[in-house]
C-alpha cells in the first residue's frame, strides 16, 4: 500500500525539490546524504564535520566505542537531535535531494519520511498492539484504507504478526522487552518511512529477540534504508552492507575515521584504530 | 536377579507442602524507625476520626432541636435562635462557590501548568515556576482584599454583560441587582487562587511523563501538541485530578477571602451574578460567638456537614484517581 501526504508548499527550483511531500512518494527507499554534519551540546562540540552517504535500500551500520557521537549523528538525520535542550548542529543532511534542515522544512513531516527505532522499546504502554501500530497514522491524519490489512502487513514485517495475531487488542506495555521492540519497529514502518533509523535496538534484548530483529532488519532492507547504530560488531558485520566507524580522541570531538562496503571495513581496514577496534584491541 | 515387573511398587506416600513460617527479625533502628512511622501515620487516621466525632458530638444538640429541618431550612441569620436556623443557602453556596472557582480555576491552572512543563523558554523557566510557588504562598487575606478592591469592581461589567446576554441560561439570570458581593465574584476570587497550587502540582506531574515515550511520539511525525495529548496527559490523569480535587478542598473550605467578597444573605438561590448568597465557612466565620450555645452548637454541626462534604469529595477523587490508569483511553 502506498501512501501520498497532501503537498504542502509547491517547489520553487524544478530542479531540486523544496519539499519531499509534494514530490516523494512514502514507502520508497530514500538515500540520505549528511555533509559536513558538526553537533553541539550546551555549546560544547561532540560531533565535527562528518560526511556520509546513506545508500538507498541498503543498510548502513554507525559503530564505534560509546561517547563518540554515533547515536547523536543517528539523531540529526530525523531532526531529533533539536529536541534535547541546549543542543545546536550545523551541515547538511538531505534526503533524496532535499535539505531536512532547509527552510520551510518541518521536523514533524521529516519525521514521517525517516523513522526511528530507539534502544529502549518504547511502545504506548496503554494503547493496544493494534492502536500502536497505528498511532503514527493517526499522527498524520491518514486513514487508511483497511486497517486490519495494513496492521497485519506492519506486524509480519516487524516479525511479530505470528505471535500477537490473536491478541491485537491487548495492551502494548503487556509484551515482553523483545516483542514491545519489535511493536515499535512495526509501529515505524506502519507509516511507510524511507529511511528507519535505529538507534542500538537490540541492546536491551536477549540473543534470540536479537536475532529476530536481525532477521526483520535483513527483510525490511528492500523496502526502507537502514541506518544502525551497533556495539555489537558481529551485528555490524551480520546485518549490514556498509560501516562507518565513528571514534572521538581525547578532549576531541567525534569524527568518522573510515567508512565503506562492511567486508572492507572488518576485512581490511585503511585505518590502524579500525583496525584495532573492529578486532577488540579497544572501545 | 529377576526383576519382578508385575507387582506394582508402592509410590512414595505424598505429603502436601506447607509453608514455612518467617521470622522477621528487625534491627534496633529499623524498629524504632518502624514504630515512629506508625504512629504518626495512624495518628494522623486518628486525628480525622477525633474531628469528625467531635464535630458531630457537638453539633447533635442542633440536630436534636432543628431535626431534619436543619439541612432543609435556610436561615434565619441568627443561630441559636430556636426557629428553623437551617444550612441549606450556606451549603449550596458553598458548591456554587467551589464549582465557579473548579471552572475558572482548573482549565488556566492546567494551561499554566503545560505552559512550564512544555513551552516555557528553558533560560526563564525556572524564574515562571518559582513565581507560580510563589503565588501559592500567598495569605488568602490578601487575595481576598485585592478582590475587593481590585477585582470586582471590574468584574460587576462583564457580570452585567453576562446578566443581559446569557439570561437564558438559570445560573446567569438576575432578579435582584446589584451585582456585587456576588457569588459568582467569590468563586472567581477562589478560582484565582487554587491557580497556583494545582499548576504547581500538574506542573510536576506532567514532568514525569516517560522522555521514552514522549520521544517515541516525536520520532512517529506526532506535533508537539499531538504528544501532549498522547504521552503527557494521559500518563499525568491521576495526578491532574489529585491537583485539581486538591484544589476543590482549597475552594471548598476557603473562608475569608469569600468573608469579605460576598453579601451574606441566607437564600437558597441559583441566579449567582447578584448580591448575597454564603457559604458554610463564610457562615461560620461571621457568626462565630453569637447565639449562645446552642448556636455554637449550630455551627458545629454546620462544621460537620461541610468535614462530611469534603470528606465524600475526596474519596470520589481517589477512586477516579485509582481507576485511572497511565496512557489509558486516548483517542487521537
Amino acid at each position: 500500500m502506498t501512501t501520498t501526504l497532501p503537498p504542502s508548499s509547491a517547489p520553487t527550483d524544478p530542479d531540486r525539490p523544496a519539499s519531499f511531500s509534494g514530490t516523494h512518494v512514502l514507502g520508497e527507499p530514500g538515500q540520505i546524504d549528511a555533509d559536513g554534519v558538526c553537533a553541539w551540546f550546551g555549546g560544547r562540540i561532540v560531533l565535527e564535520s562528518v560526511d556520509l552517504v546513506m545508500e538507498k535500500s541498503k543498510v548502513t551500520a554507525l559503530i564505534g566505542p560509546s561517547g563518540c557521537g554515533k547515536s547523536t549523528f543517528l539523531r540529526i538525520l530525523n531532526r531529533m537531535h533539536e529536541v534535547v535542550p541546549g543542543a545546536q548542529l550545523a551541515g547538511s543532511v538531505e534526503l533524496d535531494g532535499v535539505d531536512i534542515y532547509g527552510p520551510g522544512q518541518r521536523a514533524m513531516e521529516t519525521r514521517r519520511h525517516i523513522g526511528m527505532v530507539f534502544q529502549k522499546p518504547n511502545p504506548f504502554p496503554a494503547m493496544t498492539i493494534a492502536e500502536n501500530v497505528l498511532a503514527g497514522l493517526k499522527f498524520s491524519r491518514i486513514s487508511p484504507a483497511n486497517k486490519s490489512d495494513l496492521i497485519e502487513e506492519s506486524l509480519t514485517k516487524g516479525g511479530l504478526w505470528n505471535e500477537v495475531k490473536d491478541r491485537l487488542g491487548e495492551l502494548g506495555g503487556a509484551l515482553s522487552g523483545g516483542q514491545q521492540q519489535r511493536l515499535c519497529i512495526a509501529r515505524s514502518l506502519a507509516v511507510k518511512p524511507r529511511v528507519l533509523l535505529m538507534d542500538e535496538p537490540c541492546s536491551a534484548l536477549d540473543p534470540t529477540s536479537t536475532l529476530r530483529i536481525e532477521q526483520t532488519i535483513k527483510e525490511i532492507a528492500d523496502e526502507v534504508t537502514v541506518v544502525i547504530v551497533t556495539h555489537n560488531m558481529q551485528q555490524a558485520q551480520r546485518v549490514s552492507d556498509y560501516c562507518a566507524f565513528f571514534l572521538a580522541e581525547e578532549n576531541q570531538p567525534g569524527r568518522v575515521i573510515e567508512s565503506g562496503r562492511t567486508e572492507m571495513i572488518f576485512g581490511e581496514p585503511t585505518d590502524q584504530r579500525t583496525f584495532d577496534y573492529v578486532n577488540g584491541q579497544f572501545g | 536377579m529377576a526383576i519382578d515387573l508385575d507387582t506394582p511398587r508402592s509410590e512414595p506416600q505424598h505429603v502436601a507442602p506447607t509453608p514455612i513460617t518467617i521470622t522477621r527479625d528487625y534491627s534496633t533502628p529499623d524498629r524504632i524507625f518502624r514504630r515512629s512511622v506508625q504512629i504518626s501515620g495512624g495518628g494522623v487516621f486518628l486525628l480525622l476520626v477525633a474531628i469528625g466525632s467531635f464535630l458531630a458530638w457537638y453539633g447533635w444538640p442542633a440536630f436534636e432541636t432543628a431535626g431534619w429541618g436543619f439541612f432543609t431550612h435556610s436561615g434565619p441569620v441568627t443561630p441559636g435562635s430556636s426557629s428553623g436556623f437551617g444550612v441549606l443557602a450556606s451549603l449550596t453556596g458553598t458548591v456554587e462557590v467551589a464549582f465557579v472557582a473548579m471552572l475558572v480555576g482548573a482549565p488556566i491552572a492546567i494551561c499554566t501548568a503545560l505552559f512550564l512543563s512544555e513551552y516555557a523558554p528553558l533560560k526563564t523557566r525556572p524564574t515562571m515556576i518559582a513565581m507560580i510557588d510563589l503565588a501559592a504562598a500567598i495569605p488568602s487575606i490578601i487575595f481576598g482584599l485585592w478582590a475587593f478592591f481590585e477585582l470586582q469592581p471590574n468584574v460587576v461589567g462583564f457580570s452585567t454583560w453576562l446578566s443581559r446576554h446569557a439570561s437564558f441560561i438559570p445560573f446567569f439570570k438576575v432578579t435582584s441587582p446589584p451585582l456585587n458581593a456576588s457569588i459568582f465574584i467569590a468563586g472567581l476570587v477562589v478560582g484565582i487562587m487554587i491557580v497556583p497550587i494545582v499548576a504547581s502540582i500538574c506542573r510536576e506531574v506532567f514532568s514525569l511523563a516517560p522522555a521514552g515515550e514522549r520521544e517515541a511520539a516525536l520520532a512517529l511525525g506526532a506535533s508537539r501538541w499531538q504528544m501532549i495529548r498522547t504521552v503527557v496527559m494521559p500518563f499525568a490523569r491521576g495526578g491532574m485530578i489529585g491537583a485539581v480535587m486538591l484544589g476543590l478542598g482549597r475552594a471548598l473550605e476557603e473562608t475569608i477571602a469569600v468573608s469579605i467578597i460576598l453579601g451574606g444573605s441566607y437564600k437558597v438561590t441559583t441566579e449567582i451574578l447578584q448580591h448575597g448568597g454564603s457559604t458554610i465557612s463564610q457562615l461560620i466565620a461571621t457568626n462565630f460567638g453569637s447565639g449562645g450555645e446552642l448556636g455554637l452548637h449550630d455551627l458545629l454541626l454546620c462544621g460537620f456537614v461541610l468535614f462530611l462534604l469534603t470528606l465524600v469529595i475526596n474519596l470520589a477523587a481517589s477512586a477516579i484517581v485509582n481507576r485511572s490508569r497511565s496512557g489509558a483511553g486516548v483517542d487521537l
